[in-house]
């Protein structure tokens, strides 16, 4: 009896030991929680040891259809940062975690909360909001992402947010943002190289989150497979679409986390070639960093024009 | 002088001797140092290069940043000058069905314009209301205040709202996977958990999500009419409620949701116990889904069920008795495609006074979203009615939904 109770006691003070050291462990660290895997890939390379960083999506979600997952929510409570996207692109699925997650500090507006889209030059910001538009974005397209050069005013915003909230370290921030912009801009100078055969080429995509990627290596987008913004193709429209693409000769039709159903269907009477690019970063060990997802993407473009 | 004539040819050689000797050198010293120079240059040239590259990126970025903020500074001008510039968001639901009930006859049933606004109040709180009209007249369906910086994980709300019962007695009608509210939860719980009062919730400091909520509320159930909620009354005659949640991802794409909820009334005055006896309502809700995180545009399947039991006084000709109803309903819906949904009801609603007495419903459906914001839905009923107090609970049944929403429109985390 004795016995027992004295292992029950030993198990007890082991446990509540190692919870305390556990905690001090994290206290130690600052808590980041990011929407997506990319914000989640520069918050570790800007914040490094001093950072514990996690994505609430795993990269192969459609960031408008992300299902609101209570588990998401005591990560929410516990975070001293939260890293978004911004400009809408969570509308469907954080403000409802956020409603229940009681953490003050990282609402909208507040300390604790980073908007990457701050100094984006927006796309298709639309002069009218009106559902007639389809599913449109009032605040223009989020998908800016997609540009890397966007991807160096995300990753300053993340320091400048960290540096705001912890400006005792904000010379380590700096000097990790110098570095890995250093890394980024090598990149871009490779990117801008390799996507010299993607100037000119005639695309079609199936949603609208593609006009940064085009913008920036001069890619051309014919059409869309969606109606508008969100809503599905009717027979009518997927005819017309394809007597455009036959008209313009388009090249190459992209889809990221859509069924492949139309796409493949518009190739198969237009002699374009399907590729399905990532519209955010992870899901995959070639994409699990915000540079190898646009390395990954622009390979596979590059392939598919080949290819076509 | 002919010493120096003779000297000239050995000085003129000594100076040809020094001079040739030295020239090399300093060739040499003059090419290197001009090598020097040359990479000195060439080093700057591509300082300069890449100097000017960053420049031109910065000088890019900045005009594009200059654009946008002009842009954003005109929008911002626009905003600040409109006269709407802190109006809350405000939506609207329309929903509205054709039906033909074999034992009743054919309706076109309005059923509900809902108009939902909300904003935040300040950095302390928010607030939201849902106004219902619909062909029974003009309600306030809800209309609550919420707390939004409490300490310790605490949120409070007060105001009409939801209580926070089971789970679909928290959905607005129009959020339903199906066309109707269940006959168990209108009968047992009263439809919408609608009610007048007070709650708290508590976020457990756990890694996995872990709620719990206490409430204090005049009377609990939208189409509880038993009870008058309008008057003052003793302490013990208000319902009083508990519940604990919690959920798990079982992998990344499956998901469980369970709940147990408590609401207890001291004392209950109703025409079957003008004395006042206690009633004690309870509910276990699960919910399962599927949701695949690469296609859930195109796939799902959610199965939701929810146990109710009541517990209250009922006359008999012997005296009171305490009679407990158990009742609930269990339905699933696979998500087809991104459009079209089906799936299937189970329905079992006790009678509260003669608990052994039941309607027993079979209701399958259809759903075609033709946008997030457009629905069309088609249902059939079978109800097999013991209970007999309604025409419209019984036989075949056949409706035909049509839900939209304009504007901003969110029922937030429950209706998830």
């Amino acid at each position: 009896m004795k016995l027992l109770r004295r292992t029950l006691i030993s198990i007890l003070l082991i446990a509540v030991a190692l919870l305390g050291l556990d905690s001090r462990l994290e206290a130690q660290q600052i808590r980041v929680i990011t929407t997506t895997p990319e914000l989640a890939d520069m918050g570790k390379q800007i914040g490094k040891e001093l950072v514990q960083v996690e994505s609430l999506t795993r990269g192969v979600e459609f960031m408008h259809a992300v299902p609101v997952k209570p588990s998401f929510v005591p990560k929410l409570n516990r975070a001293d940062i939260l890293i978004e996207m911004g400009l809408d692109l969570e509308i469907s699925w954080l403000p409802a975690l956020m409603e229940v997650a009681n953490n003050s500090k990282i609402l909208p507006g507040q300390a604790g909360n980073i908007d990457c889209s701050v100094g984006i030059q927006v796309l298709e910001v639309p002069r009218s909001v009106d559902r007639s538009e389809g599913d449109v974005h009032p605040k223009g397209n989020p998908h800016y992402n997609l540009d890397p050069l966007s991807g160096r005013i995300m990753a300053r915003n993340i320091a400048n947010g960290l540096s705001r909230n912890y400006p005792q370290h904000k010379p380590v921030f700096e000097k990790n943002l110098n570095a890995y912009l250093n890394e980024l801009d090598k990149a871009i100078a490779r990117w801008q190289a390799m996507a010299m055969p993607l100037k000119g080429v005639k695309i079609v995509t199936y949603h609208v989150e593609w006009s940064y990627f085009a913008n920036r290596f001069g890619l051309q987008q014919v059409g869309m497979i969606e109606v508008k913004p969100g809503i599905e193709p009717t027979p009518n429209h997927l005819i017309s679409l394809t007597q455009k693409m036959q008209q313009e000769k388009a090249q190459v039709i992209i889809y990221g986390p859509q069924s492949d159903r139309y796409p493949r269907q518009l190739a198969s009477q237009t002699g374009a070639t399907v590729v399905r690019l990532q519209s955010i970063a992870g899901g995959s060990s070639e994409t699990d960093s915000y540079i190898k997802f646009i390395d990954y993407n622009l390979r596979s473009l590059l392939a598919a024009v080949k290819k076509g | 002088m002919a010493l120096s004539v003779l000297r000239m040819p050995a000085v003129a050689a000594s100076v040809f001797v020094i001079v040739s000797l030295l020239v090399p050198a300093f060739c040499l010293a003059q090419s290197s140092e001009l090598d020097a120079l040359r990479s000195m240059v060439k080093n700057m040239e591509q300082q300069l290069q890449k100097a000017l590259r960053r420049i031109d990126q910065l000088e890019k970025e900045k005009t594009s940043d200059t654009a946008r903020l002009g842009q954003v500074e005109k929008s911002v001008k626009a905003v600040q000058s409109a006269p709407s510039a802190l109006n809350p968001a405000i939506g609207m639901a329309i929903d509205a069905t054709a039906e033909h009930r074999a034992k009743a006859g054919g309706d076109f049933n309005f059923r509900a314009a809902e108009v939902g606004i909300s904003a935040s109040i300040d950095p302390y709180a928010r607030a939201y209301a849902f106004i219902t009209g619909s062909k029974e007249g003009v309600e306030v369906e809800e209309a609550a205040m919420v707390t939004t910086s409490l300490p310790l994980n605490l949120q409070a709300r007060a105001g009409r709202f939801f209580a926070d019962f089971g789970r679909l007695a928290k959905f607005h009608p129009h959020e339903y996977a199906f066309v109707n509210t269940p006959l168990s939860l209108e009968r047992i719980v009263g439809g919408e958990s609608k009610a007048d009062g007070v709650e708290l919730n508590y976020l457990f400091p756990t890694p996995f999500f872990l709620r719990a909520t206490v409430g204090g509320y005049n009377k609990l159930g939208a189409e509880n009419v038993r009870l008058d909620d309008t008057k003052s009354r003793s302490w013990s005659r208000f319902t009083y409620l508990g519940r604990l949640q919690t959920y798990f991802d079982l992998t990344d794409n499956q998901s469980i949701e369970v709940g147990s909820s408590l609401a207890y009334t001291p004392s209950i005055r109703i025409p079957q116990d003008p004395h006042g006896g206690s009633r004690t309502l309870t509910g276990v809700d699960l919910t399962y889904r599927y949701q695949p995180l690469g296609s859930t545009l195109y796939q799902g399947f959610t199965v939701g069920a929810e146990l109710f039991g009541n517990s209250e006084r009922v006359e008999r000709e012997s005296g009171f008795r305490r009679m407990f109803a158990p009742g609930g309903y269990a339905y699933a819906e696979a998500k087809l495609t991104r459009e079209w949904a089906a799936g299937f009801l189970y329905d079992n609603a006790p009678s509260l006074a003669s608990p052994g007495k039941k309607t027993i419903g079979y209701s399958p459906f259809l759903t075609w979203n033709l946008s997030e914001f457009n629905r069309l839905r088609f249902q059939y009923s079978y109800l097999d009615d013991k209970v007999r107090e309604e025409r419209s609970e019984r036989g075949h049944q056949f409706f035909l939904q049509w839900t939209t929403v304009l504007g901003s429109h969110t029922h937030g985390f429950r209706n998830r």
